[in-house]
């Protein structure tokens, strides 16, 4: 993996590490490695991810039955645990990525805003 | 969040939990190589990006950071946080608990004691005043009733009957053919049945005995919802016509006792008063009639065979006679029919009903129907215990009251000691909920250790109270379920009496400033601030204990009151007996034929010095008078000219060694043929006789001015009566051969022989004359005389085994009060002691602060004994609700025990060496 130097990157901000992670196993079942190199890459290795906190992530999404989890085998061959998003994953997805997208335009609008256009 | 509903995300959670702490080993092995496998692929990564593997290594756990936090917010992700908090908690609890287990015995032991008490009494309790009869929907079971004023039509009645405090009468037996015409026409019920619940003779399996036997309508098993476990019930057809229907259902028990379960007894013969019955059915095991809860008449045969079954009156059948009252009416309101719409067309039925066919004289009145709640039957345990029940209750809550009390008190202590350690667990992060929440669980987990003790105590003390309160001779006994209420109330006041104990020394606790008892240590001069509370509580135990034992001593006066009652008769080695002779086989004049044949052998048996049959024996709660007109004196209408009479045998003076104290008393010259004669007693002789010799006048027992004069040939001296509660009546007594009809009597036995040896031979005596005649009720005269005293002596008994257990537990509390605060102040002591105190003065010194705080105690509880006994006046007999005696004994017991208590730690405050107690520091 390339690891860019950590001053370059964006810290998340909080309580989208959910919605990430939600994201990261619709496109496909992953393993908690997985999901964190899978988010470095789609955001283009911009986002700081804290790896310690991935797990209790996983483990509390798992609880609310958003992903379930499964034991299979990785690439190089050993065992490892994939989570893959369950239909009341997908839902939530919908529901947090719509949501994201409308306050995302809103807060876009406001920021755009100028004296002329008040 | 939106997306998943509520409900399915909390089930999720749910599953996912119980998975979680059921694969509990699983899921940590799971989070072990997940974050294992996590750490070798980021390894791996780095290696393939040109780092060296150690370097590789290192920056890999530096990125992910401390497995250990990070698996601990796993288990909070899961839920597991709490679960393992708990665990925790109770670990702690159980080893602090076994580290002083002095401590641990005293507190869950005497929590035990209580709760056991409130357990067993709360299920007697239950019993007597809250069970259901054990039949369908039994609260929409109704209860006929009528209330009336003093000229009510109902003159002649036989069933319960109470005057109420405004003048008027209420009753819940009704004349059996206004019954019928009501039931014909029940207005707003689907049915009216009526019942009548009577003791008689009946022959089970070639064994005489007296049973109890409910003669019900045909429509009764079918108003009640009932049906027989095996054969059929009673059923319209068989009350069609008088005399029809010579059929009856048995109780559970009689089937279990007498025929062993078997289903032969279908089909079988008892004789009954002479009629020969069928059983056709068996009750299911908990019926228990509509009359009560308690206990089930042992048959239930129709009503039609009233006129075979018992003793025919003037007017003949009571089943035809429409002004006898004596029939218990129950019956279901049709659905959807309002109670009061019900109530009203019955109201109508009933004033008809009466008014066609009652005698109705003028100023006679027609009482008001009344439906009243029939889910208990005719409540006649409230009526009988709800008092005691209450006192009982009140008191086992004041004893468990206690307990917390002393609980509280002994984990105070305990807390200062412990105050260190909660100022170290909050110096090292713990939140004040958390020491709380500890502090509850040790507390919780010592209630319920008490509980389970308490339970097992119920459990086998459950059967001790009713025992109290059945009489020595009769094997029916009310039975005492264990059921899941007794078992949830229990659990209740666990969880109360854990949270009680529990929460005062877990607020102190929490209100710890860590820096200030770190720093403070154990060095403290003079007494703290925080001993306050502590010496609240013991006050509060002496307060509850002198309410106790002021209550305990009222009772005990008033048995003793009762029982040291000079009755005016030998009551010892005097043994009584019912013959009850069936009214169908001995006709009036036959049945004083069969007392005089059974006076005769039973006063010659060997060992028995007088026998005499009498229509009352004494003090058993039961009574007769007739009128008593001397010579010349008329019958004047509303004047009260009754009298106790006694109806007895030649020998029944020298029998209960009643001394005569002019005249003569009956011999065998009085025969049925000679003139009649009376005996009267001195109490008459004062109040109808003022200032004349009444031996040789002449009086009539009746209204009747052609009835016989009787002539008064003695005067004996004055008995007790009916009750041990009321003085000597005026009594006058007549020998039963002179009378045309006796019905049942009780024989009296002056004999030094037991009771268990009396039974053969007096039942061979017995069935020699008639085989079908049972001996009953075979008792000795003081057994029943305890009998009527059941109630006095079990809160006698109940309320001087809970005095003796508060004063214990007042004793272990102001024990461990003082020798707590004698432990805090050695230093003091010591510093007094160098600077010259005797040691007496410092024992004094510890004595008088015990003293002031059992003072202020007993004075909070006599003014509590004082509002609490003048509840029970009622209830007391030869003794005042403020009795000074009672009052100031009380007290000596209290101080006594308050001193002796205080006793070890003032001797040890007193043996304090100044040195040691200097250097102690």
């Amino acid at each position: 993996m390339v690891v860019k130097s950590e001053d370059k990157q964006t810290e998340l901000m909080q309580g989208t590490l959910d919605l990430l992670i939600l994201k990261a196993v619709s496109l496909g079942p992953l393993h908690g490695y997985g999901v964190l190199l899978r988010i470095q890459q789609i955001s283009g290795e911009e986002l700081l991810i804290q790896q310690g906190s991935l797990y209790p992530a996983l483990y509390r999404l798992e609880h609310q039955g958003v992903i379930a989890s499964e034991w299979g085998d990785s690439e190089n061959n050993r065992r490892a645990k994939y989570y893959r998003l369950t239909t009341a994953g997908r839902k939530r997805l919908e529901a947090e990525t719509e949501k994201w997208n409308r306050m995302a335009g809103i807060i876009a609008g406001i920021l755009r805003t100028t004296p002329e256009s008040l | 969040m939106s997306g998943q509903s509520w409900l399915g995300r909390k089930g999720a959670e749910l599953r996912s939990w119980m998975r979680a702490v059921r694969y509990r080993s699983r899921v940590e092995r799971e989070m072990d190589s997940e974050l294992e496998f996590h750490l070798e692929a980021l390894t791996a990564d780095l290696i393939r990006a040109g780092q060296t593997p150690q370097e590789a290594a290192r920056k890999a756990r530096v990125a992910l950071g401390a497995s250990l936090t990070h698996k601990e917010e796993m288990r909070a992700s899961l839920g597991l946080r709490w679960v393992d908090e708990l665990g925790a908690d109770l670990r702690y609890a159980v080893r602090i608990l076994r580290k002083s287990p002095g401590f641990t015995a005293i507190a869950a032991g005497s929590l035990a004691l209580a709760i056991g008490a409130n357990t067993a009494i709360f299920s007697v309790a239950k019993v007597l005043l809250y069970d259901h009869l054990q039949i369908p929907h039994p609260d929409e079971l109704k209860m006929l009733r009528w209330i009336g004023d003093d000229k009510v039509v109902a003159h002649n009645s036989w069933g319960d009957f109470d005057n109420l405090a405004d003048g008027t009468q209420t009753s819940s037996v009704f004349a059996y053919p206004v019954y019928h015409e009501m039931s014909l026409h029940p207005a707003g019920m689907e049915s009216l049945a009526g019942f009548k619940e009577d003791g008689m003779n009946a022959t089970v399996r070639g064994a005489a005995r007296r049973v109890t036997v409910a003669e019900v309508t045909g429509n009764y098993y079918e108003t009640l919802g009932v049906r027989p476990q095996i054969g059929r019930a009673v059923q319209p057809s068989d009350d069609a016509t008088k005399g029809s229907g010579n059929v009856a259902v048995i109780s559970d028990a009689l089937w279990s006792k007498e025929f062993g379960r078997s289903p032969d007894a279908l089909g079988q013969t008892i004789t009954l008063n002479q009629a020969k019955l069928t059983i056709v059915g068996v009750n299911p095991p908990r019926f228990t009639g509509a009359k009560n809860v308690l206990e089930s008449p042992d048959l239930f045969v129709p009503i039609s065979l009233e006129p075979l079954l018992t003793v025919q009156r003037e007017k003949g059948s009571d089943l035809v006679n429409p002004d006898f009252w004596w029939l218990n009416v129950v019956g279901r309101v049709k659905p959807g029919v309002p109670e009061s719409e019900a109530l009203q067309g019955l109201r109508v039925q009933f004033e008809a009903a009466v008014r066609a066919l009652s005698t109705v004289k003028s100023g006679d009145t027609i009482p008001r129907l009344q439906l009243a709640d029939g889910s208990r039957g005719l409540h006649w345990a409230d009526r009988m215990f709800k008092k005691p029940m209450f006192v009982l209750l009140g008191l086992t809550g004041l004893v468990l009251l206690l307990a917390c009390a002393n609980i509280a008190n002994l984990l105070l202590a305990r807390g200062a000691q412990r105050q260190r350690e909660m100022s170290v667990r909050m110096a090292l992060g713990a939140g004040r909920v958390r020491v709380v929440r500890q502090l509850l669980t040790e507390s919780l987990l010592l209630a319920t250790l008490g509980g389970c003790g308490g339970l097992l105590l119920g459990y086998f003390c459950r059967n001790a109270l009713p025992s109290l309160l059945t009489n020595a001779w009769d094997d029916a006994s009310l039975r005492v379920s264990f059921d899941w209420t007794v078992f949830a109330c229990t659990t209740v006041i666990i969880l109360t009496t854990g949270v009680l104990f529990g929460l005062a020394p877990a607020w102190f606790a929490a209100r710890t400033e860590v820096s200030s008892s770190l720093k403070e240590a154990a060095q403290t001069t003079t007494r703290r601030r925080r001993g306050m509370s502590g010496k609240a509580l013991v006050g509060l135990q002496v307060a509850l204990s002198t309410m106790l034992v002021v209550g305990a001593g009222l009772f005990l006066r008033t048995l003793t009151a009762l029982n040291s009652q000079d009755v005016g008769f030998n009551t010892e080695h005097l043994v009584l007996f019912d013959i009850n002779p069936p009214a169908a086989r001995y006709p009036r004049g036959k049945d004083v034929a069969l007392h005089a044949e059974l006076e005769k052998r039973i006063g010659s048996l060997p060992g028995v010095q007088h026998a005499t049959p009498a229509a009352t024996a004494y003090l058993g709660d039961s009574m007769s008078n007739s009128d008593f007109l001397p010579d010349g004196e008329k019958f004047v209408e509303g004047k009260h000219t009754a009298e106790d009479i006694n109806v007895v045998g030649n020998d029944f003076f020298p029998t209960l060694g009643i001394r005569m104290l002019s005249g003569r008393g009956f011999n065998s010259q009085d025969t049925a043929t000679s003139p009649k004669v009376a005996v009267i007693n001195e109490a008459l002789a004062k109040k109808r006789f003022p200032g004349v010799n009444p031996i040789g006048r002449m009086f009539r027992d009746d209204r009747d001015e052609k009835a016989d004069l009787i002539r008064i040939v003695g005067i004996c001296a004055d008995t007790y009566y009916y009750t041990l509660r009321e003085g000597p009546p005026a009594q006058f007594f007549l020998p039963y051969v002179q009378q045309k009809e006796v019905h049942g009597m009780t024989y009296e036995l002056r004999t030094a022989m037991s009771t268990a040896s009396l039974v053969p031979v007096l039942r061979s005596t017995v069935q020699g004359i008639d085989r079908d005649l049972p001996v009953t009720n075979l008792r000795t005269q003081r057994e029943q005389i305890d009998a009527t005293l059941q109630i006095e002596r079990a809160l006698a008994a109940l309320t001087s085994g809970f005095g003796v257990l508060a004063l214990a537990l007042a004793c272990v509390g102001i024990y461990g009060i003082m020798a707590y605060s004698v432990a805090q102040r050695t230093n003091e002591i010591g510093i007094r002691l160098a600077l010259g105190a005797q040691p007496g003065q410092v024992r004094k010194m510890i004595l008088r602060e015990s003293t002031w705080l059992t003072l202020a105690g007993i004075a909070v509880g006599v003014g509590g004994a004082l509002a609490c006994t003048r509840l029970v006046q009622s209830m007391l007999y030869g003794v005042k609700p403020n009795d000074p005696t009672t009052i100031v004994a009380g007290i000596a017991v209290l101080m006594t025990v308050a001193l002796a208590a205080t006793w070890i730690p003032a001797r040890r405050a007193a043996a304090v060496q100044p040195m040691d107690a200097l250097r102690h520091e």
